[in-house]
């Protein structure tokens, strides 16, 4: 049950694996004008080599930390190391990153194979040995016949794929991702979703890539960071952030529901509006106040409750049949519940069936309001 | 039945501007090629006024005037107006409306109010300072003035269509400043600096008023030259010039066109 749940790949056959750098934020303040604050005091230790994502809604600050990553944008206070080398007032173009921009920015006056190239040419490498990088990456891209249209000749698929090789040509320290995938439609996106990810596998080179999607966050990443207000609330593995939230924003924004105030504490058993609930383990005195999170899928429904399993009876109010799965909105003791139950044939419960809920005392999770 | 009539009295209406327009212009044309001295009677087809003109030295030189003027000025405006466009592109957020404004005005002041003025104020600094008497820089300096605000408004237009994540593009592909302007801004500028000089051009060539005012006395430009020569009488000689203007303006246009829908293609 607490598998990680992102892709797994073991592909490091390919040859292009380099010493990546790693990313240090030490306490980065960035305010824009008197009193917009876009990033309030951040500490960040990105790791050599990983897949990092910024996760978080609109006006969290993601951005802001990408550009100031990128040298785009300079903090009000704090520190930037990359690779150990202190870059906070580096200008862009004496940074060794770069960026896939969310509109991807290809320059339209120039063909797809000039793109590319830019960034070689602005650093001066000499002409046959870009030709040669060039021609590297787009094998590698997979890019084919498309290094010899011209931009307004592309889908916005392959522009994301030419905005790709446009950075990872320059073999950059570090690659940061701007939303790239937001543009694209839902099929496209899962299929490039996976691809960057084996990239960056391949490659061994740390990724920064900020998104809005939880989903894409947990599928792509390594570590995730959750972003509110300016201010980091989580950093973890894609299973911790999601499976042991620190509080209820980050429940929420990772798509939980079943979030219900703490009312009263006795040793194991914690009181709710649901219902007295018994977690694994007596909660410590500074934690005896907040919110429990019943994830919707580890509810089980059923006439049995297994041995040890909290229950509590409830009635279906609406059913959402979604193929894979089935969605029920539940109410407990006048208290709205969701459950979702993978669809293995089992017999669906109708609208206004009497059930009875069964939850084990592992899954209910304290975390702050 | 009745859509049909409506029809062929649009299409009527449209032959009737074109020919408001381009019928005077046609008639210059066609007299210029009289082998006659008159503009009421075709006594036949001859090229003799174009000859005629390719002799007239006074008119030769009030040609390369106006060309050296208008080449000289153009470059100017050009540079000029280009540094001010791509300014209130990168300040934009500063509210400059005003300094727009203060652009435009000289776009909209009547040619004679600016021409008079400009000849004050160039007399007035030729009494202090001995410099600025009327002559081909004063000239110059006056055909820069009415042309920077086309540059500049062709070049800031031509930066707000632009997605403004390129300039950043450009400076985290280790581009530095110098390079930036030489790799992204002048390439992506290219077809709107043409269109710009293009438009320059024409607009300096086309200045009488202005030019009467600034000019010294061995600096007539073609306009100034046939201003002269008609009020000296219309001859078929002034026909012959004006059907290479046409020509020539025709040419520039069709050319600014050209540039200018290659710069929206991209």
């Amino acid at each position: 049950m607490t598998a990680p749940s992102s892709a797994e790949t073991t592909d490091t056959s390919n040859g292009h694996v380099r010493d990546a750098s790693a990313i240090a934020l030490k306490n980065l303040h960035k305010r824009f004008g008197r009193d917009a604050i876009a990033l309030d005091g951040v500490d960040l230790d990105i790791h050599a080599g990983e897949f990092f994502t910024l996760l978080g809604p609109s006006g969290c600050g993601k951005t802001t930390l990408l550009r100031i990553l990128a040298g785009l944008e300079a903090p009000n206070e704090g520190t930037l190391t990359i690779g150990g080398k202190q870059v906070t007032d580096t200008p862009p173009h004496l940074r060794s990153v770069n960026t896939v921009f969310q509109s991807y920015a290809l320059f339209p006056h120039l063909s797809v194979r000039d793109n590319i190239t830019f960034g070689l040419r602005m650093k001066g490498v000499p002409a046959n040995e870009r030709r040669r990088r060039v021609d590297e990456i787009a094998d590698f891209i997979k890019l084919g016949a498309l290094v010899e249209r011209r931009v307004n000749q592309l889908s916005g698929g392959q522009r994301q794929r030419v905005a790709l090789a446009r950075a990872l040509v320059c073999e950059p320290d570090v690659l940061l991702l701007d939303e790239p995938l937001s543009a694209l439609d839902a099929g496209l996106r899962t299929q490039l979703q996976v691809e960057l990810r084996r990239t960056q596998k391949r490659l061994g080179m740390t990724f920064v890539f900020v998104t809005h999607d939880q989903d894409e966050a947990m599928v792509m990443s390594d570590r995730i960071a959750v972003l509110d207000s300016g201010v980091i609330q989580q950093v973890g593995p894609p299973h911790e952030v999601y499976e042991r939230p620190v509080n209820a924003f980050v429940a929420r924004f990772m798509g939980h529901v079943n979030l219900f105030e703490i009312q009263a504490v006795e040793g194991a058993r914690v009181s709710t509006a649901l219902g007295s609930l018994t977690m694994e383990r007596p909660l410590p005195a500074d934690q005896q106040q907040g919110m429990l999170l019943i994830r919707q899928e580890v509810i089980e429904l059923g006439p049995e409750v297994p041995e040890g399993y909290n229950a509590l009876e409830g009635v279906v109010r609406e059913r959402l049949y979604r193929g894979s799965r089935v969605e029920y909105r539940l109410e407990v003791n006048g208290i709205l519940l969701m459950a979702t139950a993978s669809n293995l044939g089992q017999r669906l419960y109708p609208v206004g069936d009497r059930v009875t809920v069964s939850i084990c005392p592992e899954d209910v999770v304290r975390l702050d309001a | 039945m009745r859509r049909g009539a409506f029809k062929r009295g649009l299409t009527l209406f449209w032959w009737l501007t074109i020919a408001f327009l381009y019928l005077p212009l046609a008639v210059i044309v066609f007299y210029s090629f009289n082998s006659a001295n008159s503009a009421a009677h075709f006594a036949g087809f001859s090229l003799r006024w174009y000859d005629r003109l390719f002799h007239n030295d006074q008119l030769l030189g009030a040609l390369s005037n106006s060309l050296v003027l208008g080449l000289a000025s153009s470059i100017v405006a050009l540079i000029i107006g280009t540094l001010i466009g791509y300014g209130m592109y990168r300040h934009r957020s500063r509210k400059l409306g005003w300094l727009i404004v203060l652009i435009y005005l000289p776009i909209v002041m009547p040619d004679i109010v600016f021409g008079i003025s400009e000849m004050a104020f160039f007399v007035s600094i030729d009494r202090q300072f001995g410099v600025l008497g009327p002559s081909l820089a004063t000239m110059i300096i006056a055909h820069v003035t009415f042309q920077i605000p086309f540059v500049a408004l062709i070049v800031y237009s031509r930066f707000v269509g632009l997605d403004p994540t390129l300039f950043e593009a450009a400076k985290d592909l280790y581009a530095s400043p110098y390079k930036r302007a030489r790799h992204f801004l002048l390439p992506t500028l290219k077809p709107s600096l043409i269109a710009a000089f293009f438009l320059s051009f024409t607009l300096s060539v086309d200045d009488f008023v202005i030019s009467f005012f600034t000019a010294g006395p061995e600096n007539a430009t073609l306009p100034i030259y046939i201003w002269g020569a008609i009020r000296r009488g219309v001859s078929p000689e002034i026909n012959a010039i004006a059907t290479l203007m046409i020509g020539a303006v025709m040419i520039a246009a069709v050319l600014s066109l050209l540039f200018n829908r290659q710069g929206r293609r991209q």
